[in-house]
């Protein structure tokens, strides 16, 4: 939208936090196809979605100017994927995020002489829509997907691209998958309340993965797989204050996987695993469980999930501007954070219709890394409505 | 990311050693849609997504989307 000013345009700045919401990270997700999913789908579905996400508000003592709110999110969600003939489908994906609140600007020292965060001032808004497309093609042993994507918003704009492949053994016991992805994207934040540095900025991220997933048994089946993520160009928060970063940035995550039925119980358990590392400093580790219980009213699902950071090596509380690198932005500190969450589902005729709700909180001392907990760390609620309906 | 990728080689080997024979009419548990890997893939793509602004690891299972402002 150009450089027009909050004032101009009756909102405030665009904020990274919006940025980071509203940008296309993993849109074009996990396109690690399943050894079960070795056709394709037998009818058109249809689907829509609706999901608020709202963060809550910073305590009076941690905030040195500005609004204590923070992030309200509406995302709505719409897909239609339909076959093609006997050996193709295809997808198409419509996502429409409307966001209002406040974001962290820098750390300084309260009164009081602890560490508290200048917020970007209320009144914020943006709108991101994104259009996904995608395409897969089912043969005797396997499968091959592509997809484009294009995220339009005020202050960034991403175009990325991805291929993979499914290839199952002799036996059908075992499924090799890879997969790759490119995204170059433009970030030109808008000048408001919050001074900005620069004009326009490229940025790009190429990746890729392999993995593999094994039937253990007739109930039950295991993965792994390895990702690789190289990120280069102007990766700096241009809406934080105090923040140099690298401009390369290198992410390896090793994950784990397995799926267990329960036929007495009619339940499955489903267990995740996720190592991360990457040559900013940062480690981490992210554990979920969910356990998913059939019954006449539709299918009940409790989950949890456990994830723990080590902080980037330029970060810290307070922001060393002396320094090559610096940061104080929250999210590379060190910290941990518990998801308790539960969905229901159920189908009524062509209809299933989904419900979803979970809370998410983060605390220093929940984390395995030490480090001192930045005071902007976030807890959030997201509650989700979805439906879909099948032609067959 | 050695170890990361030394783990994996561990791991993937060890699925790769072979277990018990599971015939294609003996799978029908195994189709369920919450023995899936991503069980729903808007609801995968909404948390990823989520996550991935409020931390600073991403990725693990796929190749990743890119078109990042978050981190």
């Amino acid at each position: 939208m150009g450089r027009q000013s909050a004032a101009e345009t009756g909102r405030g700045p665009a904020s990274p936090t919006l940025t980071a919401l509203s940008s296309s990270a993993l849109l074009l997700p996990a396109y690690a196809p399943d050894a079960a999913a070795d056709a394709p789908p037998e009818f058109t579905e249809i689907g829509i979605r609706y999901s608020n996400y709202q963060e809550d508000a910073l305590g009076a003592e941690s905030v040195i100017i500005g609004a204590r709110e923070r992030y309200d999110i509406d995302v709505t969600q719409a897909y239609v994927i339909a076959p093609v003939g006997d050996s193709w489908s295809l997808g198409l994906d419509v996502q429409h995020d409307a966001m209002s609140g406040a974001s962290p600007w820098f750390v300084g020292l309260t009164a009081e002489g602890q560490p508290g965060v200048a917020m970007s001032g209320a009144s914020i808004s943006d709108n991101r829509l994104e259009v996904s497309a995608n395409t897969r093609y089912y043969f005797d042993r396997g499968s091959l997907g592509g997809g484009v994507l294009h995220s339009r918003e005020d202050d960034y704009d991403a175009r990325a691209v991805n291929v993979d492949g499914a290839f199952n053994s002799e036996d059908g016991l075992r499924t090799y998958s890879a997969s790759v992805s490119a995204s170059n994207d433009k970030v030109f934040p808008v000048q408001g309340v919050i001074p900005v540095r620069i004009d326009e900025e490229r940025r790009q991220s190429r990746s890729v993965y392999v993995g593999v997933s094994q039937i253990l048994t007739q109930t039950s089946l295991v993965r792994v797989g390895l990702s690789y993520t190289l990120q280069d160009g102007y990766l700096t928060d241009p809406y934080k204050f105090f923040d140099q970063r690298p401009d390369e940035r290198n992410e390896w995550a090793l994950g784990l996987g397995q799926r267990l039925y329960l036929p007495d119980w009619r339940g499955t358990l489903r267990a995740d695993y996720r190592f991360y590392s990457d040559d900013w400093g940062v480690d981490a580790h992210t554990l979920r469980l969910e356990y998913s219980q059939s019954t006449l009213w539709g299918d009940i699902t409790p989950y949890v999930r456990y994830y723990s950071q080590r902080q980037a090596d330029f970060f810290s509380v307070i922001a060393d501007s002396r320094q090559e690198f610096f940061a104080d932005d929250y999210r590379l500190s060190s910290f941990g954070a518990v998801t308790l969450g539960m969905r229901w589902e159920m189908d009524v005729r062509n209809w299933r219709v989904s419900l979803f709700g979970e809370r998410y909180q983060s605390d220093g001392d929940l984390g395995l890394g030490g480090g001192e907990e930045a005071p902007a760390i976030v807890d959030f609620w997201r509650f989700t409505l979805g439906m879909t309906y099948r032609f067959d | 990311m050695s170890r990361s990728v030394a783990l994996f080689m561990l791991l993937a080997a060890a699925l790769l050693a072979g277990c018990e024979t599971v015939q294609p009419w003996e799978r029908a548990y195994l189709s369920e849609r919450e023995m899936q890997w991503v069980s729903d893939g808007r609801e995968a793509v909404l948390i990823n997504h989520t996550y991935s602004s409020k931390e600073a690891a991403s990725g693990g299972f796929g190749a990743a989307g890119g078109g990042c402002g978050c981190r």
